[in-house]
Formats: C-alpha cells, structure tokens, sequence
C-alpha cells in the first residue's frame, strides 16, 4: 500500500477547484464587464483594448497555471498517479481491448501534451487513470458527466439507434450514457490510446455494462464496415482534430451511416452562442493556447454547415447546447464552455 | 519540476509577475494544504477529548498574547523587510 499523503493532494486538488470556481465566478465576470464592445463609434479590437486592463493578465495567468498545477508539480494528478502504480496497473492487467487492423497513429496526436496532461493520453499507461481524475474537475460549477446524459437525451429525441459508433471515446464518459439511454443498441466506441480504452472497458465492468465493444482506431481511419451505423457521435472530438481530419471524419461519418442514419457531435462552437461577440471569440481562443488545444481556433473557422452539404447530409443543425439549465440566457455571467451541437442526417 | 526546455507563455508586462505568481500560488498550496491537516488534527484531538476546540477558538486575552509579540515582531520583519531594499551585507556599489 502506498505511503503518498492523499490526504494533502486532495486537499491541494480541492484548493485548485476552489480557485477555478473563483476564477469562473468573479475573475471572468468582472473582465467580461470591464471589456464590453460599445454598441456604436469605433470600438477598438478586443485584444488591444485587455492590453490595458489590469484584470487580464491575471485571468489568462490563472486559466494557464491552475491548470498546469493541477496535472504537474507535487500535488498534481500525474505524480499522484505514479505513487499509486502498481495497484493501477494490476487494476488494468487483465483488461483487453482490440486494435483495429492498419492502425496507425496519427502524426499530430503525439506532438503535444494537450490540455496540459504530461505525457498527452498516450504517453504512459495510467494516462487513462490521470485524464478521468482530471474531468471530474473540468467545470467547478456544473457536475461535467451530467451533460453527456443531456445530450443522450438530446440524441434520442432525433433518433433511436440500434448500432451506434462512438469515436474518440477516451474512457468511456460518453460511451456509457449512450449504453444505458439506448440499452438495447450495440454500441462500438473508438479512441486512439490504449490506456483511456482501457480504462473505459474496467470502469463499465463496474457499472455492469456489457454491451459496449472498444477498439483502438484512428476515428477518421476506422476500418470499420461501411453502412454498419445508423448513428455515428463524438463528444469533444472535433475541436481535437487538425483540419484536414475534421474534414475527413465527416467523410467516415457518411461511409459508416446506413442511409437514415445520423451523426451527431457534441463540441465547441462560440459563433453560434447566444449573445456571442468579439469578447466570445478572444476568450475562447485564448482558452485554446492556454490549455494547449491548438485546432480549437481551426474548428470555430471550419465551414461545418458546407462542409456537410457538399458530402450529401441533409437536416443538418448546428445549435447551442445547454449544460445547465441556465446556460444559454444571454445574461448567464459565468465562464462556460461554448457548448454546440453539430448534427446531420444521411438521405435516405 | 519542469522536464521542457519551451519558454512558458507569459501574460504579464513583466515576466517576472508571471514566476512571481507561481511562487504564490505554490505556497498559497501549500498553506491549504496545512490548513486541512490542522482541521483535521483538530477534530480528531477534539473527538478524543485531547482538546476543547471552543476553547481553542476564543479571542487570546491580550496578556497570554505579550510574551509572543517579539515572535510577531520578527516574523513581520522577516516578511517584510525585503519591500525596504536594503542590503543584509555590505556590497559593491555599481
């Protein structure tokens, strides 16, 4: 058994959330007052008008560090994680998840930690075990596993899937709100590291999920049989994606679909908020190099809506979605993440 | 510590605020850190009856105070007598 203080790491941890519940509740609020477009004359760029506010380099300071010292440092979540090694990795031993054949990594996956994660989710085998510590910290405010049953239900009022494609399912946060919304479906979810997979097999055993199959595949480069679908979703996937593999995902998207099918994603979009404006945009690409998420600006410019058409999709929607019941008023103060839900039908 | 040799990004005029800041909030950590294990330390002393908290917790009577205000006073001047900006030793003048 280890000897590592838990005590004083969760207390740490737990310090972290506080400061990012300030950060989200008092810290954004007041830089968002103080940064307000005037509706008329010549309002300068948002980006020269923080260069002379004193609450900005705080913010954006807070929004880098809190994050870097929740996964690093001495209470951060990856040493934490390597003081309870053997036990983790005995917990995965016996776990077993196919990889599809042709795999390959891809190349961008592997050159940079995102979200601040040392290591990224490949580089080591409790990767899995660190990034779900991490989500259930993502948000002070909203519990984030709530949303994923949101948009299940969201989901269900579209469709009833009976073979439902997951991609990009790390350890299992989406795939298993799927499971139990549509029991009755066969459910195959994706992701390109093992240790998340992994993790996602062990934590549905303990929740006696049975019905979901993992393998570890590229989303764009699946194998996969084609028509094989009548859904094909991600949660916080596309925003992961270099351009070229956001275009491509879609193509699989249609190939996997059987006609009717749909596929639908739940990610970030600011443009289509409610109450969006220049201050909407600056803060969220400034979310995106602060913690290390380098085609969150790509996905915002990505022509999604054309980009569909032009493959054959129809009843395509992209709409705001609400993680809280009070996200999307306009008047919301909070800091939030731009909830979106891009989704389209393939014809029949 | 560190394993990359990048430059961490910088959001202040100065970067020195930007390192200054991470030692603040490391120790703000760290103080956090003693806060919860003095709670706890607490409560359990208090649950085996080792301690009174509502003792604990009453205003100081000025007089048990007295024989530590020389520690209070070093302590202050430990804090703060680097915001004078003199030398501890004699230098170099430039």
């Amino acid at each position: 058994m280890s000897t590592a203080n838990a005590r004083a790491f969760s207390a740490a941890q737990d310090f972290l959330l506080g400061a990012k519940k300030f950060w989200t509740t008092q810290m954004y609020p007041q830089l968002r007052e103080q940064n307000q477009a005037p509706t008329i004359g010549t309002a300068s760029p948002v980006d020269e008008r923080v260069q002379d506010n004193d609450l900005y380099p705080f913010y954006a300071w807070m929004e880098r560090h809190l994050q870097r010292m929740k996964y690093a440092g001495r209470y951060g979540l990856v040493p934490w994680h390597d003081t309870q090694r053997p036990a983790l990795e005995a917990a995965l031993a016996p776990v077993e998840v196919p990889t599809v054949p042709h795999f390959a990594v891809p190349d961008y996956y592997p050159s940079f930690d995102v979200h601040q994660h040392p290591g990224g989710l490949m580089g080591d085998s409790l990767a899995g075990f660190v990034y779900e510590r991490g989500a259930r910290s993502t948000t002070p405010l909203d519990k984030h596993f709530d949303l994923h049953h949101r948009f299940t239900r969201q989901v269900s009022a579209v469709t009833s899937p009976q073979r439902i494609l997951d991609v990009g399912c790390g350890f299992g946060k989406s795939t298993r709100p799927f499971a139990q919304q549509f029991a009755q479906a066969q459910v195959t979810a994706t992701d390109l590291s093992m240790p998340c997979l992994k993790l996602a097999r062990h934590l549905d055993a303990q929740e006696n999920i049975t019905h979901v199959r993992y393998l570890q595949a590229d989303a764009c480069a699946t194998g996969l049989k084609a028509g094989g679908y009548d859904l094909v979703t991600s949660t916080m996937l596309l925003h992961e994606l270099p351009t070229t593999h956001l275009a491509e995902l879609f193509v699989q998207a249609h190939r996997l679909l059987e006609p009717g099918g749909w596929t639908v994603h739940l990610d970030f979009l600011p443009q289509v908020q409610p109450g969006c404006d220049d201050f909407t945009d600056f803060i969220h690409a400034g979310h995106a190099v602060r913690n290390n998420e380098p085609y969150m600006q790509s996905l915002a410019a990505f022509d999604l809506r054309g980009h569909l058409q032009s493959l054959g999709f129809t009843d395509i929607g992209i709409t705001p979605f609400a993680e809280n019941d009070h996200a999307l008023d306009p008047s919301y103060p909070y800091w939030r993440f731009p909830w979106a839900v891009v989704q389209a039908r393939k014809p029949m | 510590m560190p394993t990359h040799t990048a430059a961490e990004q910088v959001f202040f005029k100065d970067p020195a605020m930007d390192r200054l800041m991470g030692v603040t909030m490391a120790l703000a950590t760290e103080v956090y850190v003693l806060r919860d294990r003095l709670r706890a330390l607490e409560s359990l002393l208090a649950q085996q009856g080792t301690v009174d908290l509502q003792s604990l917790n009453q205003e100081v009577d000025p007089e048990a105070l007295a024989p530590h205000q020389a520690d209070r006073d070093a302590f202050v001047a430990h804090l703060l007598s680097p915001l004078l900006g003199k030398e501890s030793s004699l230098g170099v003048q430039p």
